[in-house]
């Protein structure tokens, strides 16, 4: 008894000893930045794609001397969704990092006042509308100088793809008014574009249907899907990650529901096609990039070099996720650029650096990063919309790399739409 | 009011809640015998559906064959889990034992994000058609496949705890474990047979969600959306766990029925179980068919 | 009872008073207020990290502590317990939004309401029992969480709700090293407060619920009484907890208080051990220390010859969380009486030496 006893003692001080172990090596030549992750928590299947694309950018543009001379020293924290975790690593990082690039809903929101307030630029992969408001009058009715993010937001996506909707109906010669019904679960990420997309829709002249939930797990959703028959639905939105989208559409397919769906950026990837089969075919979603891997455009070539860090074979096939994640990585290195040149790295001035460039693409990634503009009463950075429609025609067993070679999974754009940069609609 | 979609959501709730109630089976299975909730029962599910899909696309083999297999190893992995882990806690309090089961299920989540990594996975197809057609109503066939196994094995088990020897001293267990061990039944042996037989029909049930659904990791979401289902039916009661199953079956599929032509409210489908939940157990508090705990002074 | 192994021998008290002191000893008192005053010097020595680790130990201490006294003290079993915190997050918020009432008296007032809300889904604990009861705190949690969803005019929704940060007469209380005193005052009277609770007649009369119920009842307790009050005050913890939690971020969000969360809290009381105060603070410091300790360990083993030896690469994100199962698994196993009994039995061996036994 006593050998385990003191056992147990050494055991414990040993433990105990890693305590002393300062979180961030605070490098005096370094750039320091945070990264904050989900690779295996409940959003794992999106965050591991974009937390390597971040990832592989760094290491990128560390491999190409850095900032200014100087290394990013990035610091990556895998949060596994759970907020305490991203607090304290955030509390690890305020007064060190000048910038942070962020995951989600969960830890966006939660660190919004504190970023806010220690003035860290804040890089979110959370497209939420209510962070695009720098001031703080719009109908977010917070104001958020320090969040910024590269896409369209969920409300702007969802509007873009109801613009279609309404041309869409037109060009099939639809009589009368078309049908619109929000499709997710009560929860701040499905319902974030859910009153701007409504609105839009009645304004379009859709009519607009009493929204369907369905909640963000996998489960059995026929009766939400004979619901939609019923009600006679023509296009309906998905509002829900890919998990709970495949269980939709698969549920929907059997009960035979004839209606466009419409997905957002996190429902709707490559692996969800795969994984969905035939269910997905024909699901129209935005996306953030201007093109997809496998399309040619003059600035992949520095997309396939940013792979090679994490791939050497070059082999690998990287979805959307990836694309998005190392141009906002790539928006954050050139803002850090310029501070470098005016004034010195701090929050501050990378902040101020967001708003320097007009229809800005990050050099070398010209045909990929869609320009974006942002300033400092309007966070929205992209407000024209690519739309894209998935094709599946056959069984999706096998890898994703050959059925994407294959053709058996296509991804093709079919509309460009481009919003007006309406003072209404911001905020919301 | 649309009758036909009224019957056609009837219909649907019962042969998904035929599902839940073989969940609720395997769940009131290591209760009865073990008096332990099993908060890694959705992991079970989870365990199941990856190692037949694992089986079925590594080695190519026919459904059958891997699901045999898939039966056997999972016989196996809960008779070692018996007694690696929760034998050593026979006789702790039983909230140590039901945080232990939430270690579990922790551990056994990452592992598999681990092994099979975190994308979803689709099931190969299995069955030549992909739905049937039950009066009127397009199932997914393996659906209809888990309804008529569930029932198949609601017979067995009434079968085996009726008349079998194994099946009268796990229920001998259950009523009173030191009463059962003077009368010289081996509980270890009974609580490791039951915890084999549970993870075995979990691994049923979580094929059948894989092939429905994709596998991935979100699948053990089903081990929560059970509770309902067995606390309806009573924690010791197989009857009853099939019973509440499909009662939360229907449940669901009517609530959002009401929804969706009258309310309007949207979400009734996840929180209309739990409200009647609440209500059934303020009015009997062991669930329809649990034993009544009779107190005698 | 707790307290017998620190009494020494030929000890013999003479009045209840004597009897029902909290600490046994002089030593144990003394060592008790130089703990406190070593924490109160602890915003000048330790780093933000650390301050953060231990202001979120506090909160969620607060919380786990009405946890309990429900679980511990009263022996029902409650999964819903995030809701209630979360429920005290959006109430101090907007309280202080709404009403203009100074955040000073939103956060008791939190706790007043969360109460209400407890004591309410405490009225099925009167009839239900062990595991029935556990699955109603379940649906209660699940049908809060709609109802935060749903309540946009409570809640903010979509958005969110943005609470405003504390002023004490006047002086703000601008970042952690001032809040962390704020937290460290509330802890106190909270600790102190059930410490207390445990020594009165009301006290007595939960664990004697816990214990056997029907005798208590035979003795005349109120079985009704005493169940929904655990609730209550399990709320009312949980609701400080919350308001603190609402005030520190400076903004509360619907997400974060799930089912995961509850089970967390859940976690912290029962390896802490169950219907031991001191055993509270120690479990939520392992439950929030534990993940931090395992990212720790996994910095320094990514990139060293193990992690090239075994390829382990991708897969540290996973050793890491599988880490925190099987550590509260092996805990479990080897101390299923908790931090606290282990602390107790490693105090009585250096008290008894050299006899062990």
């Amino acid at each position: 008894m006593c050998n385990r006893r003191s056992k147990q003692a050494m055991v414990l001080g040993a433990l105990f000893s890693f305590l002393t172990l300062p979180p961030l090596t605070a490098g005096a030549q370094g750039i320091p930045v945070g990264h904050l992750t989900d690779y295996s928590g409940p959003t794992s299947d999106v965050g591991g794609p974009y937390g390597q694309g971040v990832a592989d950018a760094l290491a990128y543009i560390n491999q190409r001397g850095g900032v200014s001379g100087k290394k990013i020293e990035a610091e990556t924290v895998d949060y596994s969704y759970q907020v305490p975790r991203a607090l304290a690593a955030y509390k690890g990082w305020a007064g060190k990092v000048v910038a942070i690039q962020g995951w989600g809903t969960a830890d966006t929101e939660a660190l919004v006042a504190l970023v806010t307030k220690d003035q860290i630029p804040y890089f979110s992969a959370s497209y939420a509308a209510t962070l695009t408001d720098p001031v703080g009058d719009s109908k977010a009715q917070k104001a958020t100088p320090y969040n910024f993010f590269y896409g369209p937001s969920y409300s702007d996506g969802a509007r873009a793809m109801v613009k279609w909707a309404a041309d869409d109906w037109k060009k099939n010669g639809g009589a009368g008014k078309p049908k619109y019904v929000h499709m997710g679960a009560n929860h701040p990420y499905p319902n974030s574009p859910k009153a701007a997309a409504e609105e839009y829709a009645k304004e379009l002249g859709f009519e607009v249907l009493p929204a369907i939930q369905y909640a963000l797990a996998p489960g059995d959703y026929t009766a939400q899907c004979l619901t939609l028959k019923q009600s006679g639905a023509n296009y309906a939105y998905l509002g829900n990650t890919a998990g709970s989208n495949i269980s939709v559409l698969k549920a929907c397919e059997t009960a035979g529901v004839k209606v466009q769906f419409l997905g957002n950026v996190w429902g709707m990837d490559e692996n969800a096609m795969r994984t969905a089969g035939t269910a997905a075919n024909g699901v129209v979603f935005p996306l953030r990039t201007a093109t997809i891997w496998t399309d040619a455009a003059p600035g992949m070539s520095l997309f396939r070099d940013v792979s090679k860090m994490s791939d050497a074979s070059g082999k690998a096939y990287r979805p959307s996720h990836y694309l998005a994640a190392v141009c906002t990585t790539l928006y954050m290195k050139e803002a850090i650029d310029w501070a470098a040149a005016n004034g010195g790295v701090t929050g501050e001035n990378i902040r101020k650096a967001m708003y320097v460039k007009g229809n800005w693409v990050p050099k070398g990634t010209e045909g990929v990063c869609k320009p974006s503009t942002w300033s400092a009463q309007d966070h929205r950075g992209m407000l024209e919309v690519d739309l894209y429609r998935a094709e599946v025609k056959g069984p999706t067993e096998g890898n994703l790399t050959d059925l994407i070679a294959n053709g058996a999974i296509k991804m093709s754009k079919i509309a460009t739409v481009d919003l007006p940069r309406k003072k209404e609609w911001l905020g919301w | 009011m649309d009758v036909n979609l009224l019957f056609q959501l009837t219909l649907n709730g019962l042969i998904v809640g035929a599902l839940y109630g073989a969940v609720g089976m395997c769940f009131v299975l290591i209760y009865k015998a073990s008096q332990v909730v099993n908060f890694a029962q959705g992991e079970f599910l989870l365990i199941g559906a990856w190692t037949c899909w694992w089986l079925l696309t590594k080695f190519q083999l026919p459904f059958i064959v891997g699901f045999f297999f898939t039966l056997a190893f999972m016989m196996a992995f809960g008779f070692i889990l018996q007694v690696v882990v929760l034998r050593p806690m026979i006789g702790e309090p039983v909230i140590a034992v039901i945080m232990v089961t939430i270690g579990l299920s922790i551990f056994f989540q990452a592992l598999m994000k681990w092994i099979f990594g975190v994308f979803a996975q689709p099931f190969p197809e299995i069955f030549a058609t992909r739905s049937i057609d039950v009066l009127g109503l397009q199932v997914r066939t393996v659906y209809v496949m888990s309804a008529l196994v569930s029932i198949g094995i609601m017979g067995g088990f009434a079968w085996f705890f009726k008349f079998s020897r194994m099946g009268l001293a796990m229920r001998a267990t259950a009523f009173d474990q030191q009463v059962a061990q003077s009368l010289g039944i081996s509980v270890r042996s009974v609580f490791a047979l039951s915890w084999g037989i549970s993870a075995m029909v979990s691994a049923l049930a979580g094929v059948v969600v894989g092939v429905a659904n994709g596998v991935s990791s979100a699948l053990s979401v089903f081990g929560i959306k059970v509770f309902p289902a067995v606390i309806l039916g009573g924690l010791d009661s197989i009857i009853g766990a099939v019973v509440g199953g499909l009662i939360i079956g229907v449940l669901e599929n009517v609530a959002h029925y009401l929804d969706s032509q009258f309310l309007g409210w949207g979400n009734l489908y996840q929180v209309a179980p739990f409200y009647v939940l609440i209500v059934i157990l303020m009015i009997r508090p062991n669930g329809l068919f649990g034993t009544r705990d009779i107190e005698r002074v | 009872m707790a307290f017998a192994i620190s009494r020494p021998c030929g000890d013999f008290k003479t009045s209840y008073g004597a009897d029902e002191t909290i600490f046994a000893t002089k030593t144990s008192l003394i060592f008790c207020v130089g703990g406190i005053g070593l924490l109160c010097l602890a915003p000048l020595v330790v780093g933000a990290y650390w301050l953060n680790l231990l202001i979120q130990i506090g909160y969620l201490g607060i919380a786990a502590l009405g946890l309990n006294v429900l679980v511990g003290f009263t022996g029902q079993i409650s999964i819903g317990h995030a809701a209630f915190f979360g429920f005290g997050a959006f109430a101090s918020a907007y309280l202080s939004n709404r009403f203009a009432i100074p955040v000073f008296l939103a956060i008791p007032l939190a706790g007043i309401a969360t109460t209400a809300v407890g004591l309410v889904f405490g009225v099925p604990a009167t009839r239900l029992k062990g595991l029935y009861l556990a699955i109603a705190t379940l649906a209660a949690q699940f049908i809060l969480d709609d109802f935060f969803g749903r309540a946009a005019w409570f809640t903010g929704g979509v958005a969110g709700t943005s609470a405003k940060s504390l002023s004490i007469f006047g002086h703000e209380v601008i970042g952690d090293r001032q809040y962390f005193y704020v937290v460290l005052a509330y802890v106190l009277l909270a600790y102190l407060a059930v410490t207390n609770l445990m020594r009165t007649r009301d006290g007595r009369a939960l664990v004697a619920i816990r214990d056997h119920y029907l005798s208590a009842e035979m003795m005349g307790v109120n079985l009704t009484k005493y169940r929904t009050l655990s609730f209550g005050i399990a709320a009312f913890f949980a609701g400080i907890g919350g308001a603190l939690y609402a005030h520190y971020l400076g903004f509360v969000s619907i997400e974060g208080f799930n089912i995961l969360f509850s089970i967390q809290f859940l976690a912290m009381v029962i390896i802490g051990g169950l219907g031991s105060i001191s055993g509270t603070l120690m479990g939520t410091a392992f439950m929030v220390l534990l993940p931090e300790l395992i990212e720790a360990l996994a910095k320094a083993l990514a990139g060293s010859p193990i992690d090239k030896a075994l390829s382990l690469k991708e897969g540290i994100a996973f050793l890491k969380e599988m880490t925190i199962g099987a550590a509260i698994v092996l805990f479990l196993i080897f101390e299923p009486d908790g931090l606290a009994h282990r602390w107790r039995q490693i105090r009585a061996y250096w008290k008894l030496y050299p006899f062990s036994y």
